[in-house]
């Protein structure tokens, strides 16, 4: 297919988006992309040297020498022609190459930042000694937990669910 | 029953110049494929999962949430979706083994299998970065007590695309900027703003054009900062931004050809019959700027951000409820603004 926009080369990249109420698609080459902002991270970079290679080594190239992420099937090929990456293995698969790419995009290549599992949400209010009614404070409790899901006061609610479960397996 | 505000029916902070905040996530399962390579079968599979973290029994979330049936949705519904800002235009290119689901407000969105299994989105009226920002985080925490994300200790959160990597996150402002857009700052403006690792471009973002003055600055990086680190940055670059359109539209505001667009700009939707998008949003944007000035009276800015997003295209076929030819839209859309600006005065 040709580039819609110079319609000279051939449309590599593919961009979908609004225009006037309308779902929009254009197919463009890879120039007339970058011109409007939609760049692939990889072009111009590993690609290019990519197919220099691919150049030399044309004729000896064969499918069983291509490296391959074992969980998705993606080559490193893959990964440079589309500009995204297969599944979270091909990170560790791919890393060595990947990361002066990556380095290239963020300047840095090492995370700071949010990780997952730890919830720093759950602070258990220390008020459970004044038992007067068990079942009293279970409605109560379950009357605020309503009020902060309502408020969107999800780290409130965080907390209230989590003793609400506690007095209903202890009780 | 009491009608849920949208958030962009609100003003907020700074909302002279800034009409929203946007925080989103990217977060991607552990156990499967990124979008591209996964099957029909495997981005039901995914959906499923993602909708019992947040729906189902015991979930925090599921009294704000709804999953939104995208399949039974009109062309028209979906554009419209993407006309609020609740998904990307992306997402409705084709909805197969996609879902949304929404808060109440539409200040909430968690988009399925888009570019990546998940993307949390929290919208907010206003410069509220830190406040949106505390929500998306609560979201994600709720759905990783649940759900196992893709994460790696050099890398952060593992994304499809590696722009993303890392934090996973992009902080978006809505700015309106007709002032610095009328001199001619935007352009040296966003040559210097990419290299600080900030985006400036059009409303809809990536590659969508200018109108009305209304822009989205982001961030670009996402690896070697931390969110609170880039949020700060992107929050002092958008003061920066701010304090010089204000400045300019100081000046601006006692040019007498300045105000003469505003008073017209008023006029023209106190009295058009028909009104095309591009016009209706070139006035609005004079009206806005008007409104923010003091220099008109009778409505307010949440009014004209209401019908910066009611008078879009396909919101407004959805709001009709039928099928309209393009000059029959703008029949409809001339009606809309009339009632809205009707009590406009200098």
């Amino acid at each position: 297919m040709i580039c819609q926009e110079c319609k000279e080369k051939n449309a590599t990249v593919h961009i979908k988006t609004i225009v006037n109420g309308q779902l929009a698609e254009y197919y463009l080459c890879a120039d007339c992309a970058k011109e409007k902002g939609y760049g692939n991270v990889f072009v111009n970079f590993e690609n290019d040297f990519g197919n220099l290679l691919g150049g030399f080594l044309g004729g000896l190239s064969n499918p069983h020498q291509i490296e391959r992420c074992e969980h998705c099937g993606s080559s490193f090929a893959d990964i440079t022609a589309k500009g995204k990456i297969g599944c979270a293995h091909c990170y560790d698969k791919f890393r060595e190459e990947l990361l002066p790419m990556i380095q290239r995009i963020h300047g840095e290549a090492k995370h700071k930042g949010k990780r997952p599992g730890g919830s720093a949400l759950r602070i258990p209010e220390p008020n459970r000694q004044m038992v007067v009614s068990e079942t009293g404070i279970l409605d109560a409790k379950k009357l605020k937990l309503k009020k902060a899901i309502e408020e969107q006061d999800f780290e409130r609610a965080a907390v209230l669910r989590d003793e609400i479960k506690e007095i209903e397996q202890n009780g | 029953m009491d009608k849920v505000m949208k958030w962009y029916e609100k003003a907020g902070a700074e909302s002279d110049v800034v009409c929203s905040t946007r925080i989103r996530l990217a977060r991607n399962l552990k156990d499967y494929p990124f979008a591209a390579k996964n099957t029909i079968a495997q981005k039901k599979e995914i959906a499923e999962k993602v909708k019992e973290a947040v729906l189902s029994g015991s979930s925090l979330m599921k009294d704000t949430f709804s999953a939104i049936p995208l399949e039974n949705m009109k062309q028209e519904e979906l554009v419209s979706l993407v006309e609020r800002h609740v998904v990307s235009p992306e997402f409705i290119s084709n909805i197969e083994g996609r879902e949304i689901i929404l808060s109440h407000d539409e200040s909430i969105s968690i988009m399925v299998n888009e570019e990546d299994h998940i993307r949390i989105q929290v919208i907010r009226e206003g410069l509220a970065l830190h406040e949106a920002y505390e929500m998306a985080d609560k979201i994600d925490t709720l759905l990783s007590e649940r759900l196992t994300f893709a994460f790696d200790d050099q890398l952060g959160y593992l994304t499809h695309c590696p722009t993303n990597l890392g934090t996973g996150m992009r902080a978006s402002l809505m700015l309106h900027l007709p002032v610095l857009t009328e001199f001619g700052a935007m352009q040296r403006l966003s040559g210097n703003l990419s290299k600080l690792g900030i985006t400036i471009r059009g409303s809809y973002g990536e590659g969508t054009q200018v109108t009305g003055g209304m822009y989205q600055l982001s961030n670009r990086i996402t690896l070697g900062l931390s969110e609170k680190e880039a949020i700060e940055n992107l929050q002092s670059i958008a003061n920066q931004l701010i304090t010089e359109e204000r400045n300019l539209r100081g000046k601006a505001a006692d040019n007498l050809m300045m105000q003469d667009k505003i008073s017209r700009s008023a006029g023209i939707l106190k009295s058009a019959k028909m009104i095309s998008n591009q016009e209706c949003l070139n006035c609005l944007s004079y009206v806005r700027m008007g409104v923010a000035a003091n220099l008109l009276t009778g409505i307010n800015i949440e009014d004209v951000n209401d019908l910066w997003v009611s008078v879009q295209p396909a919101t407004l076929l959805t709001k009709i409820g039928k099928d309209l030819t393009s000059q029959e839209r703008d029949i409809e859309r001339a009606k809309i603004v009339r009632s809205k600006c009707e009590n406009v005065k200098e």
